[in-house]
C-alpha cells in the first residue's frame, strides 16, 4: 500500500491553541485523561453513597452527608438513591472508563505506536472531544433539574424511563447525553480504525502491531458498528417521551397505541454486550504488551494473542440475548445465546495461556505497570469464570438480578478496567509528561487497591449466591437478608478504604505533573522497544521528525544474540539473527 | 495497659459479625435461602459443579501467576528464555487447554442447562390437579388471582388477594403474569426462580413448594423509588387448609365482589398471548 506521510504544521503558540481547542493527539489524549479521572471522581464518590446505604440504611453518611442532603440530615433519600446508581452506572461507564481507556490511551497511542505524525482526521478528533464535554456538561446539568437526574437504572428499560415511570426532564437530558456521547464516540471510532488502516509507518504489518493498538482497534470497529445502534434505541425513547409516538409502550403507558418495551431491551442489549467488549479490549491489548515488557521476553503466541481477541470481538456480537433470559425469549434463541456465550470461554482460555506463557521463564521486573497488570491477569480471571454462572440459563433463573451479577461485572468492567487504566497510566506517564512518578507511591496504591477491591467483589458475589437482589434502598426489610447485614458492612468498609487510597494515585499523578524538582524522564525509561520509546519523553510536537521503517515485532526482549549490552530491540532495528 | 492491635482488630471483626455470631455460623450466613422446590436442587448442583470446575481452572491461573512471579523475578531468573511461544509443541500445549476449558466447562454447563431447563423449568404441561396463579404486578405490589369454582378466569368467583399468594403443599403451582405500569420480576428466592412481569406481555413460571411455612416474593427487576418495598408472601398451606381457604374465599367472592367493577376485572383468560 501506498504509504501517507503527513505534513508538519508550525507548533500552537497561544494556551488556547496549544491546551482547549487543540487538533494534536497528544493533547486530546490528555484532555480525555483529566476528563475520564473527574468523572472517575464523581462515580466514585455515588458508590460510596451507595456502599453506605446498603450497610447503614437511614444512616446519615458520614463527614460530608450533610453538605449533600441537608433536607433529611445527610441521610440518602430513597429516590436520590434510584437517581445515584443510575448516575454511578453511566458515568463509570460512559464518561470515566471509555474517556481513559479509549479516548485517552487511543489517542495518545495509536499514532506514536504504528509510526504517525498525528491521527488521520485531527479535526474530528478535536470534534470528539468537544461532543464528550457538551455531553458530560448535560449530564452533570441532569443533576440539578427539581425532579433529578435520571433513575431508571443505566440500562433505562422502558416503561419506567418514559413518562410514566419518569416524568421529570432528567431522563431526556440522561438520553441526549449519551447521544451526544455516542457521536462522540462514533468519531473517534471512525478516526481509530482509518488512522490504524493508513497511517502505519512502512513495514508495521498487522501483525507488527503492539497488542495495545489491535485491543483499540477492535474496540474501534465494535464502537463504530454498535454505538449507532444504542444512538437508535436512545432516539426512539426520546420520542416516545417527548413526540408522543409509542415504539416501547405497553400497558398503563399506552394511552395513544401500543409497542413493545423488550423491543428496547433487544436494541439496548445489541449495543450493550459488545459494550462490556469495548470497554476491556484495550485493558488486555495493554496487559498483553505489559506481561511482555516487563518478564524481558517476547510475547508468547504473540499472533494466536491477537487472533483471540478478534475471535472474543466477533462472538461478543452474537451473544447479548444472555442478559435477557428472564424476558423469557424463545427457549430456541435463549439455547443459542447460552451455547455461543459459553463458546467466549475458549479464545479466552488461549490469552490466558499466552499470557501465563509470557511470563514462564521470563525476568520479570516488578515495576508499578506491571504488578497492575498481574493484577489485571488475577482480577479478569475471577471475572471471566464467574460469568460462566450467568450465562447458564438455569442458574441464571436464581441469579439474575442479583448481587452475584453486580460482583461479576464489577470484576470484568470495573476491576480489570481500571487496574488496566492505572497500569496504562503508570506506564505512558513519561511519554505524556516527561517525568517519572513516583515508584513507591504506586506500588502502594497496588496493594491498598487490590486487597479492598477483592473484598468488595467477592463480598457482592457471596451476598448474591446467598439471593441478596439489586438496587434495593434497604435490603433488609426482607427475612432472607438478614444474615447479609454483617457482609454488607465488610464490603462498605473495603469501599471507603478503596475510595480513600485513590488519593494516593492523584497525590503522584498532580504533583508529578505540576510539582517542582520533578526528575525528568528519559526518551526509554522501561527500556523496551516500541516506536513511541525511540523519541524524547515528553513526545514532541509531530512525533516523528522522520516516519520510523519498522523492521521487527513489538516484543523483541531478550534475544540472546544481542552483542550491544541491551536486552530489548527497537522495531526500527533489523532482527538480529544467530 | 493498652490493648493490642491485634485484639482491637479481633474485637472490630466480631463487632461486624455480632448479628450473625448470634443466630447462625459465618459459613451459614451466606448460603442461600432454604429451598422448599423440588427443582431448586438442580441449580444448586449445577452451581456447585460450576464452581469447583471454575476453581480448578482458577488455581491454574493462580499457580501460574504466583509461581513464575516467584520463581522467574528479576532476581532469581536472569537470563529470559527467548521464545515466541509459537512453536508446534506451545501451540498444541494452548490448544489443549483451550479444548479442556470446552470440554469440562462449556459442554457440560450448556448440556445440563439445556436438560434442567427442558425437563423441568420449561416444562409447562398443567394439566392434573394443578394450582393456576394471574399475578398482576404493578408500582409497588403484587395482585394474585386464583380462578374459584368455576375453573374460569376473570369472572365473578375468582378470589384476589393482595401482596399474599397462597399455595398448597406439594402441588405444582403455574402462574402467567403479567404489569400494569413497569418490568417487574418475581422472584421466589425460596424456590430459585423468577421471571419478568412485562406490561403488554404474559410470561409464565411454575414451581411446587413441598413444606408449609410463609416465605417471601420480591420484585428483582428495578421498578422506581419504592422498588424495595415491592414485597409479597408467599403462603405454603396444607392441602386442606388450602382447600377450605378457598371454598370460604370464593363464597365470599360471590357474595362480596362488585361485578359492575371494572378494575375487579383485571384477570385474562388463562393462556392468553
Amino acid at each position: 500500500m501506498a504509504f501517507l506521510e503527513q505534513h508538519i504544521h508550525d507548533e500552537p503558540k497561544t494556551f488556547v491553541s496549544k491546551y482547549l481547542i487543540s487538533y494534536d493527539h497528544k493533547v486530546i489524549g490528555k484532555q480525555f485523561l483529566f476528563y475520564g479521572i473527574f468523572f472517575l471522581l464523581v462515580g466514585g464518590l455515588m458508590a460510596l453513597l451507595i456502599r453506605w446505604t446498603l450497610a447503614y440504611p437511614g444512616v446519615p453518611f458520614p463527614v460530608i452527608g450533610n453538605l449533600l442532603f441537608p433536607h433529611t440530615g445527610g441521610v440518602v433519600p430513597p429516590d436520590t438513591y434510584a437517581m445515584l446508581f443510575t448516575m454511578h452506572g453511566t458515568i463509570m461507564i460512559f464518561f470515566a472508563i471509555t474517556p481513559i481507556l479509549i479516548g485517552a490511551f487511543g489517542n495518545f497511542c495509536i499514532p506514536l505506536m504504528i509510526g504517525a505524525r498525528d491521527m488521520i482526521f485531527p479535526t474530528l478528533n478535536m470534534l470528539s472531544f468537544w461532543f464528550s464535554m457538551a455531553s458530560g456538561a448535560l449530564l452533570l446539568i441532569s443533576l440539578c433539574l427539581p425532579l433529578g437526574a435520571a433513575a431508571g437504572g443505566w440500562t433505562s428499560y422502558p416503561t419506567l424511563s418514559t413518562t410514566l415511570g419518569s416524568p421529570g426532564a432528567g431522563q431526556t437530558l440522561w438520553l441526549l447525553s449519551l447521544f451526544l456521547f455516542g457521536a462522540s464516540s462514533t468519531m473517534g471510532a471512525v478516526n481509530y480504525i482509518t488512522t490504524v488502516i493508513t497511517l502505519r509507518a512502512p513495514g508495521m504489518d498487522y501483525f507488527k502491531m503492539p497488542l495495545t493498538i489491535w485491543g483499540i482497534w477492535l474496540t474501534s470497529i465494535l464502537n463504530a458498528i454498535f454505538v449507532p445502534v444504542l444512538g437508535a434505541g436512545l432516539i426512539l425513547l426520546t420520542f416516545d417521551r417527548v413526540f408522543g409516538t409509542t415504539f416501547f409502550l405497553a400497558g398503563a403507558a399506552a394511552t395513544s397505541g401500543k409497542g413493545d418495551p423488550v423491543l428496547f431491551q433487544h436494541v439496548f442489549w445489541i449495543f450493550g454486550h459488545p459494550e462490556v467488549y469495548i470497554l476491556i479490549l484495550p485493558a488486555w491489548g495493554i496487559v498483553s504488551d505489559l506481561l511482555s515488557f516487563f518478564s524481558r521476553k517476547p510475547a508468547f503466541g504473540y499472533k494466536m494473542t491477537a487472533l483471540s481477541l478478534t475471535a472474543i470481538t466477533i462472538l461478543s456480537t452474537v451473544v447479548y440475548g444472555h442478559h435477557m433470559y428472564t424476558t423469557q425469549m424463545s427457549p430456541l434463541l435463549t439455547q443459542s445465546f447460552m451455547t455461543l456465550t459459553m463458546l467466549i470461554s475458549m479464545p479466552s482460555a488461549v490469552f490466558f495461556a499466552n499470557w501465563l506463557g509470557t511470563l514462564w521463564k521470563g525476568s520479570i521486573r516488578f515495576t508499578s505497570p506491571m504488578l497492575f497488570s498481574l493484577g489485571v491477569v488475577f482480577v479478569f480471571g475471577l471475572g471471566g469464570l464467574t460469568g460462566l454462572y450467568l450465562a447458564s440459563t438455569s442458574i441464571d433463573l436464581y441469579l439474575h438480578d442479583t448481587y452475584f451479577v453486580v460482583g461479576h461485572f464489577h470484576y470484568t468492567m470495573a476491576a480489570s478496567v481500571l487496574l488496566g487504566g492505572f497500569a496504562g497510566t503508570y506506564f505512558w506517564f513519561p511519554k505524556m509528561f516527561g517525568r517519572m512518578m513516583d515508584e513507591k507511591l504506586a506500588k502502594i496504591h497496588f496493594w491498598a487497591t487490590m486487597i479492598p477491591l477483592n473484598g468488595i467483589f467477592t463480598g457482592m458475589m457471596m451476598m448474591g449466591w446467598a439471593g441478596m437482589h439489586r438496587r434495593l434502598y434497604n435490603p433488609f426489610i426482607y427475612e432472607f437478608t438478614q444474615n447479609l447485614i454483617p457482609l454488607n458492612k465488610f464490603v462498605t468498609y473495603c469501599a471507603i478504604t478503596m475510595g480513600l487510597v485513590q488519593f494516593i494515585f492523584l497525590y503522584n499523578f498532580f504533583k508529578t505533573i505540576f510539582g517542582k524538582n520533578i526528575p525528568q524522564a528519559s526518551s526509554n525509561p522501561w527500556e523496551v522497544g516500541t516506536l513511541e520509546w525511540t523519541i524524547p519523553s515528553p513526545a514532541p510536537h509531530y512525533n516523528f521528525k522522520e516516519i520510523p521503517h519498522v523492521k521487527c515485532g513489538p516484543h523483541e526482549l531478550g534475544n540472546p544474540n544481542l552483542t550491544d549490552g541491551k536486552d530489548f530491540q527497537y522495531q526500527t532495528e533489523e532482527l538480529v539473527k544467530a | 495497659m493498652s490493648i493490642s492491635f491485634s485484639e482491637r482488630l479481633l474485637g472490630l471483626i466480631s463487632n461486624v459479625y455480632e448479628i450473625s455470631a448470634k443466630s447462625v455460623s459465618f459459613w451459614e450466613s451466606f448460603q442461600p435461602p432454604e429451598d422448599i422446590s423440588s427443582n431448586g436442587h438442580l441449580i444448586e448442583w449445577l452451581f456447585y459443579y460450576t464452581t469447583y470446575v471454575n476453581l480448578f481452572w482458577f488455581a491454574l491461573v493462580v499457580i501460574g501467576l504466583f509461581g513464575f512471579s516467584f520463581l522467574y523475578s528479576q532476581k532469581r531468573h536472569k537470563k529470559p528464555v527467548y521464545t515466541h511461544g509459537n512453536e508446534k509443541k506451545h501451540l498444541f500445549i494452548t490448544a489443549f487447554i483451550a479444548v479442556g476449558v470446552f470440554l469440562s466447562v462449556d459442554l457440560v454447563i450448556t448440556k445440563v442447562s439445556s436438560r434442567d431447563m427442558k425437563e423441568s423449568f420449561w416444562n409447562f404441561d398443567d394439566s392434573g390437579d394443578t394450582v393456576k396463579v394471574q399475578v398482576l404486578a404493578q408500582q409497588w405490589a403484587w395482585n394474585f388471582r386464583y380462578a374459584g369454582a368455576d375453573g374460569e378466569f376473570n369472572t365473578a368467583d375468582d378470589v384476589v388477594t393482595l401482596n399474599n399468594m397462597r399455595v398448597p403443599m406439594g402441588k405444582k403451582i403455574f402462574i402467567q403474569m403479567t404489569s400494569k405500569d413497569v418490568i417487574h420480576a418475581f422472584y421466589l428466592p425460596n424456590a430459585r426462580v423468577k421471571a419478568d412481569a412485562i406490561p403488554g406481555r404474559f410470561s409464565k413460571l411454575w414451581f411446587d413448594a413441598n413444606k408449609a411455612g410463609e416465605y417471601e416474593i420480591a420484585c428483582a427487576e428495578m421498578c422506581g423509588t419504592h422498588h424495595y418495598l415491592m414485597k409479597a408472601q408467599l403462603t405454603v398451606l396444607t392441602q386442606e387448609d388450602f382447600a377450605s381457604w378457598v371454598n370460604e374465599s370464593q363464597s365470599m367472592a360471590i357474595a362480596t365482589n362488585d361485578t359492575e367493577d371494572v378494575n375487579l376485572r383485571w384477570g385474562w383468560k388463562w393462556g392468553s398471548k
